[in-house]
């Protein structure tokens, strides 16, 4: 199929926009669609990142191995981009680190981490155990006092409830 | 009148130039494939389990949030929810499987199966960044009490697009640039913030569309910022084009030519009795540049920043009940809107 943009380059990208109050779907080159940078306010949901992979994969021919999450094949990441699942960072994790670097830098995450994950192992202390978290609860009680200062009244409800089912131990595990 | 109003009717902090602001969170849960990697009934699963977290017995949410499956919507109304900013045209794309957990005030929005199990978003007027990550944060931790989330402590949240891993968060603002644009430096300036991670493209149509100078600034850096260091980088520059902005304005508003065009723009939207969508836009953004420059009185910037959003074709035929509109009734129906919205006594000076 050829770009439906430029008529040029062969079609690699479905791109989906609202025009004039319809959906509608073209399929586009990927020089078109970083041209593009796609619909209205949401140019930032996806990437063609088929196109992103493409080439970089292209020496590799080792025997097809499957992710036991998902069972997907590396080809099929790199083919369309996506990865299959949360177990797929291990099963091909060598693989798709230089692609992780190409696009992030050699970096490692510095932002939040799941509440639930309140025990983590950290390498760097020889795998020792740590708490990340104060109580939840005090946490939760600190967002409460906040949420009600701010006048977030919505919050403060959603709050509220969480506190009272902590307390009453009867909402999880 | 009990309706709170929609966070789009809104005039938020820099509202001169900072139109909204969003933060979404990408979100996957444990155990199960990311959407692209999941059948139908596999999609059904985790809406189910997500459902239960959410609105289940002993639930924390139900009447703050609507549960809407997006193949229970008309294709106006689910049109209608990309052109408020509430969905990607991805998600409504592919109906089956995916629903969206929805706030009253419109400012909460999860998607839940598009590109990733769970995309929170949280929508705000203004330049609220901090605030609207705070919401969505506290969101995350609610969420988490029930629901365990993919995570590694190197990668961060792990998504179905590597893109996206660390924090899964993206955050941008809409800014009105109708003076930068004016001066012909907006290709520059998106050309050196792209350099700094950050990414600045028309927000509202492309090419020669009309974009009613509307542009979306937003953060590309995922992995190794922390959220707080992100939204502050934006922030940061954000408050320098703000700056540009106002000064660019400053200067423009003082010619005679550019107080005519948005004189007469006032005077078009005031009485026309058809309105096209790209000359509506168009229009609005010459008396937005007016109203935020203090030479237009009367005219509100949330009126104008709400007529932005409910004058595009799927919202402005929503309540009419049609799939579609013939182009004619359509610019009737949005004239009609415009004109009892703006019908108040704007005053302007008198020229020199
Ligand atoms: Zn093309
Ligand atoms: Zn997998």
């Amino acid at each position: 199929m050829i770009c439906q943009h430029c008529g040029k380059n062969p079609a690699t990208t479905r791109i989906k926009r609202i025009v004039n109050g319809q959906l509608s779907e073209t399929a586009i080159c990927s020089d078109c669609a970083r041209k593009m940078g796609y619909g209205p306010l949401l140019g930032d949901w996806s990437l063609p990142l088929g196109s992103l992979l493409g080439g970089l994969m292209e020496e590799e021919a080792e025997p097809e191995i499957r992710c036991k999450g998902c069972g997907i094949t590396f080809e099929e990441i790199t083919r369309t981009g996506r990865v299959g699942c949360a177990q797929c960072y291990q099963t091909f994790g060598q693989r798709l680190s230089p692609m992780i670097q190409r696009i992030h830098g050699n970096t490692s995450h510095r932002g939040k981490s799941p509440a639930k994950a309140q025990l983590t192992l950290q390498p760097q202390t020889g795998m020792r155990v740590v708490p990340q978290k104060t109580s939840l609860l005090e946490e939760k009680e600190k967002q409460l006092r906040q949420a009600v200062e701010e006048q977030n009244f919505e919050l403060a409800v959603v709050l509220r409830d969480e506190i009272k089912a902590m307390k009453e131990g009867k909402n999880h595990e | 009148m009990n309706e709170p109003l929609k966070w789009y009717e809104k005039n938020g902090p820099q509202g001169d130039v900072a139109v909204s602001v969003r933060v979404r969170l990408a979100r996957n849960l444990q155990g199960y494939p990311f959407p692209g990697r999941l059948n139908d009934a596999g999609k059904k699963q985790v809406l189910e389990v997500i459902k239960e977290a959410v609105l289940g017995p002993n639930s924390l949410f139900a009447g703050v949030f609507a549960w809407v499956p997006v193949s229970s919507l008309s294709r106006t109304a689910a049109v209608s929810l990309v052109e408020r900013h509430l969905v990607s045209p991805e998600f409504i794309s592919r109906p089956q499987g995916r629903a969206l957990l929805l706030s009253k005030d419109e400012s909460i929005a999860v998607m839940i199966n598009e590109e990733d199990h769970i995309r929170i978003q949280v929508l705000q007027e203004g330049l609220s960044l901090k605030e609207a990550w705070k919401t969505a944060s506290r969101l995350d931790d609610a969420l988490n009490e029930r629901l365990s989330f993919a995570f590694d402590p190197r990668l961060g949240y792990l998504t179905q697009s590597p893109i996206d891993l660390g924090t899964g968060m993206r955050a941008s603002l809409v800014l009105h640039l109708p003076a930068m644009e004016e001066s012909g430096v907006i290709g520059r300036t998106a050309s050196n913030l792209s350099k700094l991670g950050l990414s600045l493209q028309s927000a509202w149509g492309e090419g020669e569309e009309a974009t009613g100078c509307l542009y979306q600034l937003s953060n590309r850096v995922t992995l190794g910022l922390s959220e707080e260091e992100a939204l502050s980088n934006l922030e940061t520059i954000a408050m320098q084009l703000l700056r540009q902005e106002r000064g660019a304005r400053e200067k423009l508003m003082q010619r005679l030519d550019t107080q005519d065009t948005v004189a007469r723009s006032l005077g078009i939207l005031q009485n026309a009795r058809l309105l096209g969508q790209g000359e509506c836009l168009k229009l609005l953004s010459n008396v937005r540049l007016g109203a935020a420059c203090g030479f237009l009185k009367g005219v509100s910037l949330g009126t104008l920043n709400s007529l932005l959003v409910l004058t595009q074709p799927a919202t402005l035929r929503l309540p009419s009940g049609q799939e579609e509109l013939p182009g004619e009734e359509q610019e009737l129906l949005r004239a009609r809107l415009v004109r009892r919205m703006l019908a108040n006594r704007v005053e302007m000076p008198e020229e020199i």
